[in-house]
């Protein structure tokens, strides 16, 4: 037989009491985030190996599965590509001749290269955000590969999103179309700024917002947005999607509209992390 | 003590499984929440005591993992672990519907809990996108695989605590 512990303690009461230290951790973790970065990472040190290994079987399933539905698919996609590629290959000789151009042209302004001057590291998504509602994974990568916080992440040519967790071996990356994400962005045409901010019910169409342009911008569907200049966290000139949709406000005083991403989020395998941190201290400095 | 280690190691493979293997066999975009079957599945079967246990596991490992701050996730799982825990009277082991009533009921339960902490206090009313969205199809994925995995803890339970043959009396007294 099983013998009983003395002292029983009703869990009405245990609730009640890991309710109060829950609260009490909400508002210690929130002041005080750094704090708890050891606590984080030695859990994560424990359960992200695991997550790799088992990874690799979730992708391994993917690809077959891809490779089953997809084959049609292929096929026709296949002609139309080749299609494409001949009248882009007569198209990038002409932007190959312009490229030279500009190149000269550049020299002479002495205007540095964009994107291509900065430092990037390739990293693999291992695992998501276990719910539905919001959009953060980790990468495989952590402060001994040189990862920071605020670090700027992208896939393809377009932006994912920004490091918001470090540890030693693994980054938790918050991408652009999560809730809470929003980034300044400026139209590369125009340079009209704007806020474009994550939105889960836009998401579902494949969009997310873009808000506070300037009504007096001349600005029309299919437009590149760029981060911009001014944000403190992210570099600028990276390119974050096309928008689409722009609408006057009710209050005529701005312009909103839907934009979608260059990255393509349905897939995310291998990342870039551009390992320069936007230094907006001295701007800080100077504006005090 | 059995019981506790038993289902913290499947809450690990469950843990481990949703956010790495699950993540690409989405249904409609949304993963099931294979955790909050454990809490669900583990307060049902064994009382209020061990359906918080879990749940303040569930919630921890998400908090340490993913959220930016700690002690929210852990609060949901723990009341959805002790509300199941609170159920254990309506619960025999021949029964089918209660388990899976109770899986859908914690699924609603905590996706409300979660808009309402996250997304209503953030001015984004729409409550029935979100409900028809991300709470319906997540429950109804969650219980597809809720049902497997409630008949492998019912099969470990009765693997770590084998059922005592009790002879009948009738049979004694024949004996003696």
């Amino acid at each position: 037989m099983r013998k009983r512990t003395k002292i029983t303690i009703d869990p009405k009461y245990i609730l009640i009491f890991v309710a109060v230290i829950c609260i009490i951790m909400i508002v210690v973790s929130f002041r005080f985030e750094e704090k708890m970065t050891p606590v984080r990472s030695a859990v994560g040190s424990v359960v992200t190996p695991m997550q790799r290994g088992v990874n690799a079987i979730g992708t391994k399933i993917s690809d077959q599965m891809e490779y089953v539905t997809t084959v049609k698919k292929l096929v026709k996609e296949n002609n139309k590509l080749q299609k494409e590629l001949d009248e882009m290959s007569v198209e990038n000789k002409l932007l190959q001749q312009d490229k030279y151009e500009l190149q000269n042209f550049r020299e002479l302004y002495d205007l540095d290269e964009q994107y291509n001057g900065y430092p990037k590291v390739a990293a693999r998504v291992i695992s998501s955000n276990p719910d539905n509602w919001f959009n953060t994974f980790t990468i495989d990568k952590g402060s001994d590969d040189g990862i920071a916080v605020d670090m700027n992440v992208m896939a393809g040519d377009g932006l994912v999103g920004i490091v918001t967790k470090v540890s030693k071996s693994y980054a938790v990356v918050r991408s652009i179309i999560d809730d809470d994400s929003n980034i300044y962005g400026t139209f590369l045409k125009t340079d009209d700024s704007c806020i474009v901010s994550g939105n889960l019910q836009l998401m579902n169409e494949g969009v997310i917002e873009v808000s506070g342009v300037s009504n007096k911008a001349q600005v029309e569907d299919g437009y590149e947005v760029v981060t911009s200049q001014i944000s403190d966290k992210y570099l600028p000139g990276i390119l974050i999607g096309y928008a689409k949709d722009m609408q006057m406000d009710s209050s005529n005083l701005t312009q909103t509209g839907h934009l979608t991403p260059a990255a393509d989020f349905s897939g995310l395998d291998m990342v870039l992390v551009i390992t320069e941190v936007k230094n907006s201290k001295e701007l800080k400095e100077m504006l005090e | 003590m059995k019981r506790y280690i038993s289902m913290f190691l499947l809450l690990i493979v469950c843990f481990i499984l949703q956010t790495t293997l699950f993540q690409y066999l989405k249904i409609a975009s949304v993963i099931p929440n294979l955790i909050l079957v454990v809490t669900a599945i583990s307060g049902l079967m064994y009382g209020r005591r061990l359906g918080m246990f879990t749940g303040v596991m569930c919630g921890l490992l998400v908090d340490l993992l993913y959220a930016s701050v700690i002690g929210l996730n852990i609060m949901f799982y723990m009341i959805i672990g002790y509300a199941n825990g609170s159920a254990n009277k309506l619960y025999f082991k021949e029964d089918y519907m209660i388990p899976f009533a109770a899986i859908a009921a914690s699924d609603l339960i905590y996706g409300s809990l979660y808009y309402i902490c996250n997304f209503l206090l953030r001015g984004r009313l729409h409550f029935f996108f979100y409900f028809r969205s991300v709470m319906i199809p997540e429950m109804i994925y969650t219980l597809l695989i809720g049902i497997f995995i409630y008949l492998f803890v019912k099969w470990l339970d009765r693997w770590i605590d084998p059922p005592v043959e009790v002879p009948l009396k009738t049979k004694k007294s024949f004996e003696e």
